[in-house]
């Protein structure tokens, strides 16, 4: 599945990959988000913090009815304010999704899958 | 004299300060905001997180310091708001477990602390970008260190640390490329500045310009965006949005489940509505003011969200009108000294012509709020600082406001008195028994004594079918409640006021003093003025026009 923009010239093609990588890469941007988690943490055995080549496993792009959706699964750090972390997630996702490929999500769904925990 | 000690005392003030300086360049920051979402908002985030903090030192002021920086990370963490908001929270919270178990701190601890905050910050973030309040924060956290092992001035250590954030803030365009573009430095680190350079105003006694400001309130954003369009419109007919329309949104979690809250989604679509937007929002309650033509769609938009409470809509043409031909007659008057006083009064009232009315017996400042927006102990306290005066008389006007009077009298510097009026009748009797000549205790005494001879009764509608009192009351009935009880009901708004004016006239009665709201109408008031003059012959009747909401009539009877 991917997202097609039409334009007067043909067609512009982006694959879900890369909006996952976009999504990705503006997640880890954020302050308080320690990193990409998989959305599947116990199937994939993967409980470790994703490295930038599998963001996608972290990232879902859902397509329905026209409408677009985004599931980010997210690892915060300890002692920050979750709620306005994962609020800082979706607008500056959707910032850059927007800048980027002109794309406007119908929604961005956060699920913290995980606190990292660091003792000083 | 130089300070190398700090306790939790001068910590706390060196919060407030940090926080007042901010709150009060708080728009200033939002201009700069261009990273990571240019959205305009880190200054109000960093201010509402600030502030959650300096009120939770607030409320927990004592010597030993590790508590204090306690407070102050629990109340940012609270209050945390933004990603500036989140950061800033981080900082603190790093700084203040740092100095935990101190009692009073030094040059050495307060360094490690910067230090230990820094690092608890850039933990929280997988991948760090410099050039952010990260790098300000770092630099100056590294500069105290290095200063802190050279002197034991702590005034000292806090001017170097000021320098080098400042230092650092201007190199935030050579390390974040978007900054450069825009032409500015970084509106988070900017907001670090201003903390930091709060922190050494109370260090070395220093007026910062403007440190006194109270927090920025609405209104003061509601003036400075009127005063930007009385900049813009010079013709009356120029107005393009005509009405000024400012209310709240009570959030109610029904109706979010089929429309979720999001204070920027919300901006962003109420923005089509007009202009001058301001909306600050907290969990229960969305402040909005704006300048509409269609001010009706606004509130319709509003309600989707939550019950409207505390609407006020003003035509602004006809306003402007007025203010060019009072301009054309009145000459300028010079403003008056605000010289000292012995005496202030403060009042809480609800309703313009209640103001007034308060205004005109002798009230320096008065309140906005009572039922359903008591205002805050915050609010009190600023309005007590307004008075010019040693001692001021707190009138609540309202059982629920009575807490929080005494709640800023214990936080007030100057020598407050609550006078626990439990309404607006109570308020204005209490009031005219005010001697500027006597002593506190004897005005205490007359006005408490004066408050208690007056009955008050007041006239509203029930919004629920209820049983009460051993009265059934149906939704839209009418109720008269006296002295806080409710004691009639009718469906029937001329019934119900002059059964309430039977319970509460008897025969030592002299005066019964009518506030119409502005809910009820001219015939009525005339109608129940009738009644009491076939009805009680002795008994003189005056009527104020006291704009309240919800209260038809307000009756005072001595």
């Amino acid at each position: 599945m991917s997202i097609e923009l039409k334009t007067k010239y043909g067609q512009i093609e982006i694959s879900n990959d890369t909006i996952a990588q976009i999504c990705g890469g503006a997640t880890v941007d954020s302050y308080g988000v320690v990193g990409m988690a998989s959305k599947n943490q116990i199937k994939d055995g993967i409980s470790e913090i994703l490295r930038k080549e599998n963001y996608s496993r972290g990232v879902i792009v859902r397509k329905e009815e026209d409408q677009i959706h985004i599931d980010l699964y997210i690892i915060v750090g300890y002692g920050t304010k979750i709620s306005e972390v994962a609020h800082n997630v979706q607008q500056k996702v959707q910032y850059d999704l927007e800048q980027i490929i002109g794309l406007k999500p119908d929604s961005i769904n956060i699920f913290v899958q995980g606190v990292r925990v660091t003792t000083p | 004299m130089s300070i190398t000690v700090i306790d939790g005392k001068r910590f706390a003030e060196m919060v407030f300060y940090g926080a007042n300086h901010l709150s009060k360049n708080a728009k200033y920051v939002d201009s700069l905001n261009v990273f990571p979402v240019p959205d305009g908002d880190t200054g109000t985030n960093m201010n509402l997180s600030i502030q959650s903090g300096a009120r939770e030192v607030r409320e927990h002021i004592q010597p030993h310091i590790g508590k204090v920086g306690a407070s102050l990370a629990k109340g940012l963490l609270m209050g945390a708001r933004g990603n500036s908001g989140v950061i800033l929270s981080q900082l603190f919270r790093g700084f203040s477990k740092s100095i935990e178990d101190k009692e009073t701190i030094g040059t050495i601890d307060f360094a490690e602390a910067l230090k230990y905050g820094v690092e608890t910050a850039y933990k929280a973030v997988m991948r760090p970008v410099e050039g952010t309040i990260l790098t300000v924060a770092k630099d100056a956290a590294n500069k105290a260190e290095e200063v802190a092992s050279q002197t034991n001035d702590m005034t000292v250590l806090m001017e170097e640390v000021v320098k080098e954030a400042k230092a650092s803030l201007k190199r935030t365009p050579d390390l974040l490329p978007v900054l450069k573009e825009v032409g500015v430095v970084d509106s988070g680190g900017q907001g670090l500045v201003f903390v930091y350079e709060g922190f050494l105003a109370q260090l070395n006694g220093a007026q910062l310009e403007g440190i006194d400001a109270p927090e920025v309130s609405m209104e003061q954003l509601v003036k400075q965006e009127h005063h930007k369009s009385v900049q813009t419109f010079l013709d009356t007919e120029d107005i393009e949005f005509g009405y000024c329309t400012e209310f709240m949104v009570k959030l109610q979690p029904e109706k979010l489940k089929s429309n979720p809250f999001d204070e920027n989604q919300f901006r962003n679509d109420i923005s089509r509505f007009g202009d001058s937007l301001l909306v600050i929002s907290d969990d229960e309650i969305v402040k909005v003011h704006i300048h509409s033509e269609q001010p009706g769609e606004v509130l319709t938009f509003g309600q989707k969200y939550g019950e409207l409470i505390n609407l006020k809509i003003e035509n602004m043409r006809q306003q402007h009108t007025s203010i060019l031909e009072q301009e054309k007659t009145t000459p300028v008057q010079a403003v008056p000294n605000k010289k000292e006083e012995e005496y202030g009064l403060v009042t809480v009232a609800m309703g313009s012509g209640i103001r007034d009315l308060f205004q005109s017996i002798g009230a320096h400042v008065v309140i906005e709020g009572g039922q359903t927006m008591n205002p805050s102990t915050e609010d009190i306290v600023n309005a007590i600082e307004q008075c010019p005066a040693k001692k001021v008389f707190v009138f609540p006007n309202n059982k629920n406001i009575i807490l929080a009077a005494e709640q800023a009298r214990d936080v007030s510097k100057q020598e407050v008195i609550v006078i626990p009026t439990k309404n607006v009748p109570q308020g204005v009797a209490a009031m005219l028994a005010f001697n500027p000549n006597v002593e506190v205790e004897q005005n205490k005494t007359t006005m408490i004594e004066a408050m208690a001879q007056v009955k008050s009764g007041q006239i509203t509608y029930a919004v629920r079918d209820t049983k009460i009192d051993g009265l059934t009351i149906e939704k839209d009935d009418f109720m008269g409640i006296q002295d806080g009880e409710i004691v009639v009901s009718d469906k029937n708004i001329a019934v119900a006021s002059k059964k309430l004016l039977e319970k509460m006239i008897d025969e030592d009665s002299e005066i019964v003093t009518i506030l119409k709201g502005e809910d009820a109408s001219d015939e009525l008031v005339e109608q129940i003025v009738q009644f009491i003059e076939d009805n009680y012959p002795d008994v003189e009747v005056e009527v104020h026009d006291g704009k309240q909401p919800l209260y038809h009539f307000i009756f005072s009877v001595e």
